[in-house]
């Protein structure tokens, strides 16, 4: 355990001290406010019914959950695997007595503790400017709801990002697996919309699973298949993704 | 004498046709061992093996008793090393480089991280990021990662690579002083044959992937007249000069 909080708090402090992490916070934060005096604009200048201080999140959340969130976490997964075998850093890391097993495990911790504080950080922008834009729409279901949307949110994303992963050890390049992952991106989402039928199998269309936890009546079963699907995928791409890094020599 | 490192038949073939062929091999505590060949001779297969960074088609490597492909972590313990090129991150300050391998250890604190800054003169670069320094301070820097954790060995692969003439004594002094003072056990690859006869103490050959001989210094220097005669020699009896 102790290799392991060694190689988790150096994902962390790499993580941190690199300048894309600042310019996600940047972008996510500019996105917020770019999002809400649009929706003030509308209706203050047009007279037009937009979403409550409470609805603004949600509408948050939709937006980002489609496109800069899985964005971001591709981009970080392609720091944290491919830049590292690429510029040859790795190897400071595997020549330390931490199996790499434990390393692994570290690194996608560390994705996974990105994908969460942004999300944590876009609710809190978002739930902030919604309250200081429209106050008197304040409820704590709504509180609630968004809280509930943007915590299980980190699920399909995280899934997303194993399968990420997964490329980065299997394709050398990062550049090669950032064009892949939005040829796959689009692909998943094509499929989903000409055949809806399966659309339950691809991560991308579960995004927005949230809903199903927010919903007036909640569909356990639904619910149930869609989380089950998506561990199926976690614990695929995970020792596949592992058996690679496992596999490789530097 | 109690064995440190236990190279048993490793084999590596690369596709290209070239690798290492069986290679067997002992280590013991205090040894300054001197591993000798020509540029894709084998020795950084042999250490990347060595460090668990490459699989070999057969065999094990033993170290402190541990096999490395079994038990990576308790095997790797007590070893420091640089293979290939000492690596660090750009973006981090020499102090942050370091701080980053010590968490992989108990009891290293701020004062060792400076205690071996000094030991390799850059103690006064140390909140300077690595990316704005030169070939040598990045091998500096190296060194100062492998030696961090007082490992009781040391795998350098060409440590002197980028250094400049001062830096070359140093790090020869460096190596004397932990070997004498720690009782640390090196292991060294080289092609350089000049210092590796000033640096160690037992010599390996290895020669288009095999290890052709090994010997002590003394005994080879009472026998030829430098290391280089030596090197000559016994390639010759391989069937190549």
């Amino acid at each position: 355990m102790e290799m392991f909080k060694g190689a988790f708090i150096n994902e962390i402090d790499k993580m941190y001290r690199r300048k894309k992490v600042v310019v996600v916070v940047i972008i996510s934060f500019l996105a917020i406010i770019i999002g809400q005096l649009f929706v003030f604009g509308l209706r203050s200048g047009w007279g037009l019914r937009t979403v409550s201080g409470f609805e603004f999140p949600g509408m948050v959340l939709s937006a980002f959950i489609e496109t800069l969130l899985p964005l971001f976490a591709t981009l970080i997964a392609i720091d944290i695997f491919s830049v590292e075998f690429n510029q040859n850093t790795l190897k400071i890391l595997l020549v330390r007595p931490v199996s790499r097993l434990k390393l692994f495990t570290a690194k996608i911790s560390a994705i996974g503790v990105f994908i969460m504080g942004i999300l944590l950080l876009v609710m809190m922008l978002s739930i902030l400017s919604g309250l200081l834009f429209n106050p008197e729409s304040f409820t704590f279901l709504g509180l609630y709801r968004t809280v509930i949307s943007y915590l299980v949110t980190f699920i399909p994303v995280m899934v997303f990002a194993l399968i990420v992963v997964f490329l980065c050890n299997f394709v050398k390049s990062g550049t090669t697996v950032f064009f892949i992952t939005i040829i796959m991106y689009i692909a998943f989402r094509g499929i989903g919309i000409v055949f809806p039928k399966y659309s339950s199998l691809f991560v991308t269309s579960m995004f927005n699973w949230y809903n199903l936890w927010i919903a007036d009546k909640i569909h356990f079963l639904k619910l149930a298949r869609e989380f089950l699907i998506m561990i199926g995928c976690a614990i695929m791409f995970f020792t596949a993704g592992f058996y690679l890094f496992d596999k490789k020599d530097l | 004498m109690e064995k440190v490192l236990e190279i048993k038949g490793i084999t590596k073939k690369y596709k290209n046709g070239r690798g290492i062929w069986d290679i067997n091999l002992d280590i013991n505590k205090g040894d300054i061992f001197g591993f000798l060949g020509p540029n894709g001779a084998g020795k950084t297969t042999a250490m990347k093996i060595m460090t668990g960074m490459m699989k070999p088609d057969t065999g094990d490597v033993k170290i402190f008793e541990h096999s490395v492909i079994e038990q990576f972590e308790k095997a790797m313990k007590k070893v420091g090393c640089i293979i290939e090129t000492a690596e660090s991150y750009g973006y981090l300050s020499a102090y942050e480089n370091l701080k980053l391998h010590s968490r992989f250890y108990k009891d290293i604190g701020e004062e060792r991280i400076d205690e071996v800054l000094e030991f390799t003169g850059i103690l006064k670069y140390k909140k300077e990021k690595v990316k704005n320094f030169s070939l040598g301070m990045k091998q500096r820097i190296g060194i100062a990662a492998a030696i961090l954790s007082k490992p009781e060995l040391v795998i350098l692969d060409e440590p002197l690579n980028g250094l400049d003439v001062e830096g070359m004594i140093e790090m020869r002094k460096l190596i004397k002083h932990l070997s004498d003072t720690e009782k640390t056990t090196f292991f060294i690859s080289s092609h350089l044959i000049h210092d590796v006869e000033l640096t160690c103490n037992r010599i390996g050959i290895v020669y288009n992937g095999k290890l052709v001989s090994v010997d002590y210094t003394k005994n080879i220097l009472m026998n030829y007249p430098s290391l280089e005669n030596y090197f000559v020699s016994e390639v010759d009896k391989n069937g190549n000069v």
